[in-house]
């Protein structure tokens, strides 16, 4: 399981890392937090290509749920910005 | 004992879905929010991957590895068998690759000639002495699970068996292959169940060797011989020799 471990690691050190440098360039805006976040983690995701199938297929389920609500912040941004 | 992912990721969703609203409403603070939001995704990620943990324990895995070595290193042992295995792709061994450990060394070529019946002791040349026993081995059943059979290339075979090594069996970091038309060198680093200086061992090789072996000759389709095998700092040297049909 080390493989698993290290994978966990990772996104635990870079989301921390994310999250702190964002703050201390005084971000406030939530869904930029959740956009840097999931851009992260899919790169992260998409690097450990050695995972056995079974954790492939629920990583990739993850990954769906993340890129949909990725998707629904741009699109609300878009929006936002033709609405002005 | 409970699955640890599975435990871990529950413990970072609930923890940061309570925690999201209470640092956005109370504290009001847009990088703990955040923080939150990263637990619940963490969460979720540890929860996947405790699913994809084997059923059984490594402890149940280690105990059938070793009956069967311990097995087939007494049948070795029995016969007096000292020769290296000679790994044979699947053609040549009804769908399923194996070893064959000659009774005596040499006449290697005759391994070329067709196909072997699928019996424990076969024969493989027209004198009647010789002969081999031929068994499975790690490797063998590993080869199934590769999403696509590699090529004879070696970036092609370092990426299957890196596949198997790392991802599936996870007992080992990396691997790396330095490949030319007779030998090919496999290091890898940071293998678990490395060599060992034992009667199943000089014959079949480590399982990581055993493993590697496989893939390659079933990449290459030819069979192939563990030469050597070394430890040195954490990374286990393989040296493959690739048998050609001698003319």
């Amino acid at each position: 399981m080390r493989l698993f471990n290290r994978y966990l690691i990772i996104l635990v050190l870079v989301s921390a890392l994310i999250n702190v440098l964002l703050a201390m360039l005084g971000q406030a805006d939530l869904s930029v937090y959740f956009i840097v976040n999931v851009i992260a983690y899919l790169v992260i995701t998409l690097l450990h290509v050695y995972f056995n199938p079974p954790a492939r297929r629920a990583l990739n389920g993850v990954s769906v749920v993340l890129f949909s609500g990725f998707l629904v912040i741009v699109a609300m941004k878009v929006f936002e910005i033709l609405a002005k | 004992m409970k699955n640890p992912y599975r435990l871990l990721g529950i413990g970072l969703a609930i923890g940061g879905a309570i925690f999201a609203p209470l640092a956005y409403f109370l504290i009001v603070s847009i990088p703990l929010t955040a923080v939150s939001l990263s637990a619940v995704i963490l969460g979720f990620t540890s929860m996947a991957l405790a699913n994809a943990r084997p059923y059984i324990s490594p402890e149940s895995a280690d105990i059938v590895l070793k009956t069967g070595m311990e097995n087939t290193a007494a049948l070795l042992e029995e016969l007096g068998l000292n020769t290296k295995a000679i790994y044979l792709p699947s053609n040549t061994r009804e769908g399923k690759p194996q070893a064959v450990i000659p009774l005596v060394a040499g006449n290697e070529s005759a391994l070329f000639k067709g196909r072997l019946n699928g019996r424990l002791i076969v024969r493989y040349d027209d004198n009647p002495e010789v002969m081999g026993i031929a068994v499975t081995t790690p490797g063998s059943l590993n080869l199934d699970q590769l999403p696509n059979k590699p090529g004879n290339n070696p970036d092609e075979i370092e990426a299957a068996i890196t596949y198997v090594l790392t991802g599936l069996l996870d007992i080992a970091n990396a691997v790396k292959i330095n490949m030319n038309e007779k030998q090919i060198i496999i290091q890898v680093t940071g293998a678990k169940l490395s060599y060992e200086n034992t009667w199943y061992y000089r014959c079949l090789g480590s399982p990581v060797a055993s493993i590697a072996a496989t893939i390659t000759c079933e990449a290459l389709q030819k069979p192939v011989r563990i030469v050597e095998e070394t430890n040195h700092k954490k990374t286990s040297r393989i040296t493959l020799e690739v048998l050609h049909e001698v003319v």
